[in-house]
């Protein structure tokens, strides 16, 4: 919600601080702020309202409200507490055919309107907020929508068929299959026509109840306003917020308006929306209000709820006295009666449909309070009730295959193809739950088989654990699966991986003491490891963990390596630390590994076969630059009296 | 020839030592399916249908044909919290580190898969003192630096009052020290919540918490892109 300063400021008054200060209370106190930008000479604040908060304070009132209670000041001026001094009027009808799902409709008919442009101010605060002006009436309707979170509409008052002088309106639900005709977006003169699926609910105008317009979520072409208008319907409305909701997401018709309804606002803001437009209209538009017709079913009001201090202090961890809490109460409009020492009776202020439990009352005690002045406190420690043997026997799997030199991964659990399909996939390829890690497990050598220099690696040795699900009679099942994979060759699996393999399965089953039954194919041998745990003894304690020293993690380069052989003969007693550190020195920077391959001595000399892999972060390297590379390798390596094999 | 080592993947080492960081103060490590009831995602945890804070985690849902109630890849570890509170009297003290899944458009900073850590205890007068106290331990101790925790209102329907954490590291040289950083949201458990799982909010209360792991490595390792951790590429997992 972007909201104006200077618009605030009418609202809150001098108390009011800067843009950079209300930024800061709202962030500690409140709500989320993304920033400040300067639109023209104002101010706009965007403030991220939490959901628990979108039903008052989607508006410029709400924020305002909200900034009084955290500066601890009253409103200097506050468009819900003005009195209601409409008169009621019987040359508009409104029927509800399902008061659950319109509570209230209330209509204003404005006698001798003028459509023209607004007054620079308005249509400065309507730019502001990125809203593009129309003309003074939809400007109207559109500026109370924003100062206090109720949506409104203008309907062309003549259109709207007459009985005996008066102008029917009515609410009911679509029958599936109808059409109503919507105003375009931004002005566009085009129909919009929409089939309805008879969950939406309409407005309807006329004796036969012909759509006018998607309720609470857009208005239709059919008594739309024109340059030559002069007898005007305003509509402010309290609707079902499911019923919007889902009518705005079933047709993808997300409006101000919609994302306001969907809140529940206050029902009783329509009126005070009529009061404010009224007094509008008539200095923008010329526009004489001739009453107001409220259709209205009030449900049962809340209860007032019992706030005992103690709850306040015991959930916050902060010792406020009582009336230190009354006070907080107080600050957000609340009405506050002490039952006992302690224990209060609270009603919230009409617009705060959010606060309906204790619990509420202890948030807005603590973020009015501030929340810094909660002190840390360490729960006592106490012993472990319980180890958990996945966890446990994972980590012990974990341990003993890095040992043997296997490396952990965790891959998708989308794939392709498999047995249990998501209703709504994020990709025609991640449409399937994995039910075995065996596929990712061999795209995993694959990929990584191309690396094996880069890694300075001969073989590809990997393993998961991992969640994979299947679908059974009672519906999807899971357990977790271990699966491991070997690769010694970049062309595909040979018999060697599976000798390897078995090795390493041999070393792992010594460990856990156990042997488990291994699906075992093609180098890559996956085990149903919940059912392993389960037949392992409950472990009584975890391994002590040792802190690793801290890894800085670079980037892979997405570019390819290079790899170059290098053996030479060296003096017997030479250090083959000193032989590779003068190897690193030469090549530089571009040298991202360096793996001895092959050591011997013979008559006094050694040979070191390395092999050398070059990497540019940024770029493909070229052989020649790896050959320029060589050459200087090649002469110290003879400065140094050294031979190359 | 001797095989080097291999290399345990960053995303488990850091549960590793997450779990014995709060296994130290007794907090149990706890699992719960990743194929979870829409009642348990959603319902027990306080957010009402048809309600937009449901829109707060974009969600996967199985096919109506292979479940036998409404299913979804579970969007939080939060779950776990009603499924162990149903089956233990409190005192309370677990964590649950755990794959989760959010149907949305991946980035640098999002993926669809990852993985996160749940913290839940319940006691008689348990408070936000406590949460401030126990995440202030915690990532003093997987930072290793002393480090301070500082609370923003927020909402999530399942904690009230909710609250933003963020810390801020306060010694050592690293690319953290001094910064305020936004790691997780939390509050104190929701007494709708609580009364779900019989427990007595009037005789009980307690606090829950839920971060990313893999933000946590962002910071910790320095990983530009989360995605990087489930890709397989062995060039990633073997600098750790």
């Amino acid at each position: 919600m972007k909201v104006v300063h200077s618009w605030l400021k009418e609202y809150v008054g001098e108390a009011l601080p800067e843009a950079d200060r209300v930024e800061e209370l709202l962030t500690f106190h409140a709500f989320e702020v993304e920033g400040t930008e300067l639109v023209g000479e104002e101010s706009v604040i965007e403030v991220k309202v939490l959901p628990d908060r979108a039903s008052d304070c989607l508006s410029h009132r709400g924020i305002a409200r909200e900034l009084g209670s955290i500066l601890n000041v009253p409103l200097q001026s506050d468009p819900l507490t003005v009195p209601i001094t409409l008169p009621s009027t019987d040359k508009v009808s409104v029927a509800i055919s399902d008061t659950n799902a319109c509570p209230r409709f209330t209509a204003t008919l404005f006698a001798n309107i003028t459509i023209q442009e607004s007054p620079q101010w308005l249509q400065q605060r309507l730019l502001a907020l990125g809203q593009r002006p129309i003309n003074n009436v939809v400007d109207a309707t559109n500026y109370v929508m924003f100062a206090l979170g109720q949506p409104m509409h203008a309907y062309d008052a003549d259109k709207i068929p007459q009985v005996d002088g008066v102008r029917h309106l009515g609410v009911r639900f679509a029958s599936a299959g109808e059409t109503v005709s919507l105003l375009a977006e931004g002005g566009k003169n085009e129909d919009r026509v929409v089939t309805l699926q008879g969950t939406e609910l309409l407005i309807t105008a006329g004796a036969n109840d012909g759509p006018i317009g998607l309720a609470g979520v857009k208005g239709g072409r059919f008594a739309e306003l024109t340059p030559t208008t002069k007898h005007i319907i305003i509509e402010a409305a309290h609707f079902d917020p499911a019923t919007i909701r889902k009518t705005a997401r079933r047709h993808n018709i997300l409006t101000d308006a919609s994302k306001r309804f969907e809140n529940a606002p206050a029902v009783q803001l329509p009126l005070y929306a009529q009061q404010m437009i009224a007094t509008l209209l008539q200095d923008i538009a010329g526009g004489e209000c001739q009453g107001i017709c409220d259709v209205y079913a009030p449900k049962a009001a809340l209860p007032p709820v019992t706030v005992s201090v103690a709850t306040v202090r015991r959930l916050l961890g902060l010792s406020l006295t009582a009336s230190e809490v009354e006070q907080f109460l107080l600050r957000i409009g609340a009405k506050v009666t002490t039952i006992q020492e302690g224990v209060f009776s609270v009603e919230a202020p009409f617009e705060r449909t959010d606060l309906v439990g204790e619990e509420n009352y202890v948030d807005e005690v603590g973020r009015l309070h501030g929340l810094s002045a909660i002190e840390g406190v360490m729960p006592t420690a106490v012993p472990l009730r319980e180890i958990n043997s996945l966890q446990y026997y994972s980590d012990r799997v974990r341990v003993a295959l890095v040992e043997l030199g296997f490396s952990e991964v965790i891959t998708s659990s989308f794939q392709k193809k498999g047995e249990v399909q998501l209703q709504n996939a994020l990709a025609s390829d991640k449409s399937y739950l994995r039910d075995t890690l065996r596929s990712t497990i061999t795209t995993v050598l694959d990929t990584n088989h191309a690396y094996a220099d880069r890694l300075g690696l001969t073989a590809i040795r990997v393993f998961e654990i991992g969640t994979v699900f299947h679908k059974t009679s009672e519906g999807v099942s899971e357990h977790v699966a271990l699966t491991m994979g070997v690769r010694t060759k970049g062309n595909g699996y040979t018999a060697k991986d599976d000798v390897l393999l078995r090795e390493s399965i041999v070393a792992l089953e010594a460990v856990l003491g156990v042997s488990g039954e291994w699906q075992l194919e093609k180098g890559v041998a996956e085990l149903h490891f919940s059912a392993l745990v389960a037949s392992l003894p409950v472990p009584t304690a975890y391994h002590p963990f040792s802190k690793q020293a801290d890894v800085t993690y670079q980037k892979v380069s997405p570019f390819p390596a290079i790899s170059r052989d290098i053996a030479l003969f060296v003096p017997a007693n030479e250090q083959v630390e000193i032989v590779a550190t003068e190897l690193v020195n030469t090549a530089g920077a571009l040298l991202v590994r360096h793996t001895l391959f092959d050591t011997y001595t013979k008559e006094g000399r050694t040979s070191y076969a390395f092999r050398l892999v070059f990497q540019a972060p940024d770029r493909t390297l070229t052989d020649d630059e790896v050959a320029t590379i060589m050459e200087q390798i090649y002469h110290v390596v003879q400065q140094k009296g050294w031979e190359v094999r | 020839m001797n095989i080097p080592r291999g290399h345990q993947h960053p995303i488990t080492q850091m549960i590793t030592e997450i779990n014995s960081i709060f296994s130290e103060i007794g907090f149990v490590f706890t699992e719960g399916p990743e194929a979870e009831t829409e009642a348990y995602n959603f319902d027990r945890l306080n957010v009402p249908k048809d309600h937009p804070s449901r829109d707060m985690q974009d969600t996967f849902w199985f096919k109506s044909t292979d479940v036998l109630e409404p299913m979804v890849l579970r969007t939080h570890t939060s779950p776990v919290q009603a499924r162990y509170m149903e089956k233990h009297e409190p005192p309370i003290r677990i964590i649950v580190p755990g794959k989760v899944f959010r149907n949305e458009a991946t980035d640098a900073t999002h993926e669809a898969q990852f993985y996160q850590l749940e913290g839940l205890y319940i006691d008689k007068d348990v408070h936000l003192g406590h949460l401030k106290g126990t995440l202030e331990y915690f990532f003093s101790r997987f930072f290793s630096g002393k480090t301070e925790v500082r609370f923003r209102p927020s909402f999530f329907p399942f904690v009230e009052p909710g609250v933003e954490v963020d810390m801020r590291l306060l010694e050592g040289n690293g690319k953290l020290v001094g910064k305020w950083i936004e790691v997780m949201g939390a509050g104190m458990v929701h007494p709708n919540v609580l009364r779900g799982c019989n427990i007595d909010p009037a005789h009980y209360s307690g606090f829950a918490f839920g971060m990313g792991i893999d933000r946590l490595g962002v910071m910790k390792y320095g990983v530009e892109d989360v995605r990087d951790y489930y890709t397989g590429d062995l060039r990633f997992v073997n600098q750790f």
